[in-house]
């Protein structure tokens, strides 16, 4: 995975259109066949079950082997892809057969089973449409469920044309047909069939199957051998748990209540001379369910939810956005699959807007475990010193982002927003103009007093720490002092302790964890010193950071997990403590309760559309606050954009990382404000606005974007 | 309950028949079938009357009839699905190979949803013997070239179910 090959799928207009036209009509068709489902149920339901087979496997595939073979079925239990590779010829060798024909299955993808059987001189044929053509076009799947979905009807047509020897037109119904007779000699005369399997039940010893074109009810059917090569983490305790796997698959792969087609197989029926062959495939699997931190990535279904929700996946297809195995959950499990050489790079890839945990089947924490992972993986290269050195001693980090305010100087453009960067920054902005590095820091204004003093108020105040996070602490300090007098303003006593440092996060998610770690404790003594009753972020990243990573990196040390505990209590976002105090009392005439704007009644005279940081929406789990403080504001009138929620592109680092995937998603994000027709984009996050406005500035658009501070600041002053 | 479950196998692409007698249903057959044969599969005797009343088509010629003619274990009205029993894999290979399956459903068997069909998949699995059933929904579909539905791919591009009142 290269720049040059995520360019090619960026300017590949057909993936795009494709993967954009899904992105849309995906989440409808989602919605539309889990009514009536009680989907957090489910899922809750799933994933527990499935942890609690992780725990106890060996044993289950005891009881499932036992149980199939009481049915006259012949369980092989294959350690490696070798071995499964083998088994499977050996089975073929037995009858004396050369010709296999399949139905769909990942596992075979992930055994390469097609490439290594026709070295032994046996045919395989696909018989699911879209991995036919992937196998005539001798590509891997970009999708897990839609393994096709980056080929066209002009290609498909070329593909189809050569196998049938026939000029077939680009007409999907046509092709389709002459698919439908080009494989039907293949059923009739293939020597053994191959299936996957969606669940293998422990109780009973049955498999399920579910597809949609009916081409897994022949491959079972037709030849006399059947063998199904499953992954031995699809073992179920029972037909209760297979059922609800098989509830929630259709309709969190493509939107669908129900597939054409599930089967259950129990055994080889038909009497003498039909076999069933299970291939329970190890790979790696039986050891990463005794990892306690990744373990979890087993749970999954294989539903691809991941992928169809992921703004990454939607620029650059799952020829990028994984190896065999795509999407979130592909970047997770290629590591213990594959080798962690084939997953250093795409891991990379993931943005981190956590959209696939809200979505997943049985509630995988994605996201979470993809940054553990970089951890794992992470390699002793300069960024040591960045992050273990630099960032970590406060004086040095502040001095040089003091000097970069210096070194920009010659790159500000008009308005002073920096629209190139020296090449030996960045070579590519990816089209963005950028806002300059401060010349004052708020940690300098506030030492300085220039911003404002706190209002003396006779009424008992609640005491709040600023933490301001770094990006707005050294770019965007008008934003701190938005913050800080607005909830002066309502009532709160505000002080911003100077020796707070980073919050880690970008140590983090370079997989730094022990920098991460050092930063979380000198945070957490200098926030807890001064007895406040909150500690106010104005940044989600930051927010997530102090709330619930700390939680997690010091896990192992009692004493400053006691403190991790009593500071997550205490940290809230600034809307939420906004929204605390904003409609209650009269908070002058820029709020709603005063009934007048500026001496006139107020009509709506500023349109504004909320986006949703990825960090707070659903780090947090906070997006009804925000809506309620802009509710507060006079003259405010909100307009809810499509994808409110869905990531601008930022993702801290990543932008700079990989600026053309970035620039990609933004033009999504930008593309959706500017249908809603509003003149002013809220948002509760410095780095989503630095993304939106530099984006919308680029465009030449009038649309202004503020943080909700700034946006409440302007009213309360009045 | 039968009209929630027609109103979801029509959503599919399913035609649903409703008949208050068995003569009915044979009127329904002999319109569409004419005179050509048909590939039977599992069909108990007590549908012996719509059953002889077509031509047997031979095993061996299941690939090329367009006919299949079975019955089902049960209905589940939340989807509009079928509950097939296919044991016998030559009856298995007809509900698969013919373009046009036809499916008698009693109405008495229609169940809400999966969930509620669970004693009865149990009971089959469970069991000793060994077992094939089928949850079948709607004709065969792809959608796999540029996300396109298409009905009828590899099993039957018309899935007819003819459900029995008072049965």
């Amino acid at each position: 995975m290269g720049k040059s090959e995520i360019r090619e799928k960026i300017n590949n207009s057909y993936l795009r259109r494709a993967l954009k036209n899904f992105a849309a009509a995906y989440p409808v068709a989602r919605a539309k066949a889990l009514e009536g489902i009680d989907f957090e149920g489910l899922r809750s339901r799933i994933s527990e079950s499935k942890r609690g087979v992780l725990r106890r496997l060996p044993e289950l595939v005891a009881e499932f082997t036992r149980n199939a073979e009481k049915a006259g079925a012949t369980v092989h239990f294959c350690r490696t892809r070798d071995d499964a590779n083998r088994t499977i010829h050996r089975i073929m060798q037995e009858q004396g057969a050369t010709f296999l024909v399949k139905s769909k299955a990942m596992t075979s993808e992930e055994i390469e089973l097609n490439h290594y059987l026709e070295k032994q001189g046996v045919r395989c044929l696909e018989t699911d449409l879209g991995e036919w053509i992937i196998q005539l076009a001798g590509e891997r799947p970009s999708h897990m469920v839609l393994p096709a979905i980056h080929k066209n009807k002009e290609e498909v047509a070329e593909l189809f044309s050569k196998a049938t020897g026939k000029e077939l037109p680009a007409d999907i119904p046509t092709l389709v047909k002459a698919a439908r007779e080009a494989l039907r000699s293949g059923f009739l005369t293939g020597q053994v069939g191959l299936s996957g399997g969606n669940v293998a039940i422990a109780g009973n010893g049955a498999i399920g199957i579910m597809t949609n074109e009916g081409n897994a009810r022949l491959v079972t059917t037709i030849p006399r051998t059947h063998i199904a090569l499953i992954g031995v983490e699809k073992i179920v305790p029972d037909l209760a748990a297979a059922l609800d796997v098989m509830e929630i698959l259709p309709k969190n792969a493509t939107g669908q209540k129900i597939t054409s087609y599930a089967s259950f197989i129990k055994g080889p029926t038909g009497g003498e001379g039909r076999a069933l062959h299970i291939v329970l495939l190890d790979n790696g699997r039986m050891e990463l369910a005794l990892d306690p931190l990744f373990s979890e990535a087993l749970t999954c279904v294989r539903c691809g939810a991941c992928a169809n929700v992921c703004p990454i996946y939607e620029i650059v297809g799952g020829h990028v956005f994984g190896h065999i195995y795509v999407g979130g959950i592909g970047l997770v499990i290629t590591p213990f699959l594959h080798g962690f050489d084939k997953a250093e790079d795409i891991l990379k890839l993931c943005i981190g807007c956590r959209k696939c945990n809200e979505v997943c089947a049985s509630k995988i924490n994605i996201e979470g475990l993809i940054v553990d992972l970089r951890d794992r993986i992470r390699k002793p290269t300069g960024q040591k010193f960045l992050f273990g050195t630099f960032m970590k001693n406060r004086k040095l980090f502040h001095g040089a982002l003091r000097a970069a305010y210096l070194a920009q100087k010659p790159f500000q453009g008009e308005g002073g927003r920096i629209r190139h960067l020296p090449l030996v920054l960045n070579s590519d902005v990816g089209g963005k103009s950028l806002p300059p590095i401060a010349e004052k820091p708020y940690r300098d204004l506030v030492k300085e007093g220039s911003s404002r003093s706190p209002l003396p108020d006779p009424r008992s105040r609640e005491k709040v720490l600023f933490f301001t996070g770094c990006l707005a602490d050294f770019v965007f300090p008008e934003i701190c002092r938005d913050a800080q007098e607005s909830l002066e303003l309502l009532g709160y006593q505000v002080s911003f302790p100077q020796n707070q440092l980073c919050c880690g996060i970008p140590a983090r998610y370079s997989g730094e964890m022990e920098v991460a770690r050092d930063m979380a404790r000198l945070n957490i003594d200098v926030l807890l010193a001064e007895g406040a009753d909150y500690i106010v972020t104005i940044c989600p990243t930051c927010t997530v950071s102090l709330k619930h990573d700390f939680l997690k990196l010091l896990e192992g040390e009692p004493v400053y997990h006691a403190k991790a505990v009593k500071l997550a209590e205490k940290v809230f976002n600034y809307s939420e403590l906004a929204a605390k105090r904003l409609g209650t009392g009269d908070r002058g005439p820029g709020t709603r309760g005063s009934g007048m704007v500026n001496g006139t009644p107020h009509a709506a005279r500023e349109t504004i559309t909320y986006h949703d940081a990825c960090h707070l929406r659903r780090g947090c789990g906070v997006y009804e606050e925000p809506r309620r403080v802009l509710r507060e504001l006079a003259g405010v009138e909100i307009r809810e954009m499509t994808d409110c929620d869905k990531c601008c592109g930022f993702g801290g680092s990543y932008s700079f990382k990989f600026p053309e995937i970035s620039a990609e998603v933004l033009k999504n994000k930008k593309e959706n404000i500017k249908e809603s027709g509003v003149t002013t984009v809220a948002v509760d996050c410095p780095g989503c606005k630095m993304q939106i406005e530099g984006g919308l500035e680029t465009d030449g658009s009038s649309i202004r974007v503020e943080h909700s501070a700034t946006l409440v600041a302007r009213r309360l002053r009045r | 309950m039968v009209y929630q479950f027609a109103e979801a196998a029509e959503a599919v692409g399913s035609t649903v028949k409703r008949f208050s007698a068995m003569a009915e249903a044979l009127r329904y057959l002999r319109d569409l079938i004419k005179e050509e044969k048909v590939a039977v599969s599992e069909l108990p005797d007590e549908y012996a009357a719509l059953r002889d009343a077509f031509p047997p088509a031979d095993p061996c010629e299941y690939p090329q009839v367009r006919f299949c003619l079975s019955s089902a274990q049960a209905g589940i009205a939340r989807t509009g699905t079928l509950l097939l029993d296919l044991g016998d894999p030559t009856g298995r290979s007809a509900t698969a190979l013919a373009p046009i399956h036809l499916v008698l459903l009693k109405e008495s068997t229609i169940l809400p949803d999966l969930r509620s069909a669970a004693p009865l998949l149990g009971a089959a699995l469970d069991a000793g013997t060994n077992a094939y059933l089928s949850l079948t929904t709607g004709p065969s579909r792809t959608a796999d070239i540029e996300r396109v539905l298409t009905i009828g791919v590899h099993g039957p591009r018309e899935l007819h179910i003819l459900i029995l009142e008072g049965a």
